[in-house]
């Protein structure tokens, strides 16, 4: 069986509050994975540069903060790449991730992982405020997150 | 009362809004862009580590992390009261050339350019690196792939880390350049030079040989007549990491220059209780409301306002084209704001000049990199940030931890003329009334222009910052909301 070489990114500003809860969940994964084709890593950036991160691996599995008006705060979601219709880096020197695959795809690009997965902690409103620390209700939703993390790295031989 | 409110503006995704009010006619009589800002740095600021303040404030923006690394590191060199070797500034240098380039293409064919390699009224959903590549060619497109991986590859050899830099430190840098890195680096400048050269070609073929084009350049409803800032060299060049910063008026002389230790003197912060945004500006002049004009403390940086601010470019091929949209927009100061879009690219050209001349310097593999710190007190760093004039201010206890901290970004620094500009566009576009997509991105070039980064610190899936334009009537009441992209 050929080898599912993985990348597991956890996306956020761990200086934003909430805003860095995949930061969180990454660390706290660090602690669970010790096999050698899952890569863990953090990512404070969007677009264009979270593609450069992914390119080369099978698959991606990326953990960030969704904000939404639907479900509750602090819910996690499994979501595949393909069901946000919209994907903007909230950066606004960016394009999205989705824009900057479809981008690489024209080029030719062939080494872009075959499945991408979001590990989405929901949230009403993302954070305007600079601090360390995760709101209690989003921390609680770290567990869960890294539990989703781990079921989408079971079948990855070590 | 009619208020048109665009909701996500598609290719600058930060929080922004937009309302417009209407008149009884259904022109516009004002509009404001609003920008909630972060909030509560100085406090997360306070009792840190002095030394952790690069790496701190470069994630204050997932924009400019490069240069926030650098105007923070710049004010510790001046906080504990050290100078760096030279080697250590090249390499500052080097490396923030590398992060212009990157910067600088990104925005004009993935976010800028679309307006005028596509077409500022093609359907929306073609105004967009797709549709720049479409009609450009995928060949084009390969290279702007490959020549953007290459300033991020500078900046992380440089780095020691892609996008965030960690090599800062008060007195210098931590890591030099060995000979195979520089043979490296040599190769990718020569070619991101080649590529802004063809990139000012491209600009010339498809945006100046359109006279539709330089006719909406030059037309009033994009035209601002504001002070320029911008740091300069000795001889008033134009310089990105170093120097003094000089203003010059409406007429292109110069009213001010000064260190950036200075900058409370000259620059004052007026507060609008309608937005989370300061407005920055010249405090001999005074502040006078959102007009320009001379009477008007308003000024602009970024690109244009840097090549307004100088006397020129230090490089010889970025000089001529320096000379060359002067001659051709009418002579100096230009007051086009689309001209933001040039001058970004005569940056480009000069970024990768600048940077081939550091590369060469036989004393860009020195070891002596880092000098030792002496006691700390307090400092700014001034730095060109790709959108502009990027201010840091420390001020430390005597155990080296920060009692206080204050930023002006770049962004902020244009808040007054960004404002303006959305204002003056809207007006000369939205008639009775009449608002469509066409229209709307018209308005959306107006800021566009500035590259502005909305304080906005990461990303977020999906990224539900919209910018809403919301369009009120003469009565105040709420008349058409405009989403795109939800």
């Amino acid at each position: 069986m050929r080898i599912m070489k993985t990348i597991v990114l956890g996306v956020g500003n761990r200086i934003l509050g909430d805003d860095g809860v995949g930061v969180h969940v990454a660390n706290e994964l660090r602690n669970h994975v010790k096999n050698t084709n899952v890569v863990i890593d953090e990512a404070t950036t969007g677009g264009m540069n979270l593609l450069d991160l992914i390119i080369g691996y099978d698959k991606a599995i990326i953990i960030d903060a969704v904000k939404t008006e639907y479900g509750r705060n602090g819910d996690v979601k499994r979501i595949p790449l393909t069901e946000f219709s919209t994907m903007h880096s909230c950066n606004p020197h960016d394009v999205s991730l989705t824009e900057a695959i479809e981008m690489a795809k024209r080029m030719g690009e062939d080494r872009i992982p075959g499945e991408i997965v979001v590990i989405g902690v929901l949230m009403k409103e993302t954070p305007r405020e600079f601090k360390e620390v995760l709101s209690s209700k989003i921390a609680a939703a770290v567990p869960r997150a890294v539990e989703l993390v781990l079921n989408e790295i079971k079948g990855v031989d070590e | 009362m009619k208020t048109v409110v665009i909701d996500p503006i598609t290719r600058l995704e930060g929080h922004g809004k937009i309302s417009i009010f209407l008149d009884a006619s259904g022109d516009v009589e004002n509009a404001y862009l609003q920008i909630p800002e972060l909030r509560g740095f100085e406090r997360f600021s306070q009792g840190r580590r002095a030394e952790d303040m690069p790496q701190i404030t470069s994630r204050i923006c997932g924009v400019c992390p490069v240069a926030h690394h650098f105007a923070a590191t710049k004010a510790l060199d001046n906080a504990f009261h050290v100078e760096p070797p030279p080697a250590a500034k090249k390499l500052r240098e080097l490396l923030y050339c590398g992060y212009l380039i990157y910067d600088h293409i990104l925005h004009f064919y993935f976010l800028g350019g679309p307006d005028f390699v596509v077409g500022p009224d093609a359907p929306a959903s073609k105004r967009n690196v797709l549709g720049v590549i479409e009609k450009a060619g995928l060949d084009v497109g390969k290279e702007v792939i490959k020549h953007r991986a290459y300033g991020q590859k500078i900046t992380a050899i440089l780095g020691g880390k892609a996008t965030h830099p960690v090599c800062g430190l008060p007195g210098g840098v931590s890591k030099g350049l060995s000979k195979e890195e520089v043979h490296e680096i040599k190769e990718m400048i020569s070619s991101c030079n080649d590529f802004a050269k063809f990139t000012l070609k491209l600009f010339d073929d498809i945006v100046l040989k359109n006279k539709k084009y330089v006719d909406l350049i030059r037309s009033d409803a994009y035209t601002l007549k504001t002070y320029n800032m911008g740091l300069v060299d000795n001889k008033n060049k134009v310089n990105f990491y170093d120097g003094k910063i000089r203003v010059t008026d409406q007429d292109g002389s110069e009213v001010l220059k000064f260190d950036g230790a200075d900058y409370a003197k000259h620059i004052g912060e007026h507060v609008e209780e309608w937005s989370y945004m300061k407005f920055p500006y010249l405090k001999n002049i005074g502040w006078h409301g959102l007009v320009d004009g001379k009477k008007s403390g308003i000024y602009r940086v970024g690109p244009l306002g840097r090549l307004n601010a100088s006397d020129g470019m230090a490089t010889p091929l970025a000089e001529k084209e320096y000379k060359r949209m002067f001659e051709t927009l009418g002579g100096k100061p230009v007051n086009s704001t689309l001209a933001y879009h040039w001058a970004r690219l005569i940056e480009l050209l000069y970024a990768t000049e600048r940077a081939k001349e550091l590369v060469e310097d036989h004393e860009i593999t020195s070891t002596h990199i880092k000098n030792p710190v002496g006691s700390p007190g307090e400092g700014v760093g001034v730095v060109e940030a790709a959108r502009g004039t990027l201010i840091h201010h420390y001020k430390l206890d005597k155990n080296g931890l920060v009692e206080k901290a204050n930023l002006i970004v770049a962004t902020t620094n244009n808040a007054g003329a960004i404002t303006m500009s959305v204002r003056d566009a809207a007006k000369g576009v939205i008639k009775k009334g009449k608002v469509d997509d066409g229209i709307l991105n018209m308005v959306e070039m107006a800021f566009r222009a500035y590259d502005p980064c909305f304080g906005c610190a990461t990303h977020t899936l999906p990224g539900g910052m919209p910018l809403e334009v919301n369009i009120y009537d003469n009565n105040r009441r709420l008349y058409k909301t405009l989403k795109q992209n939800v």
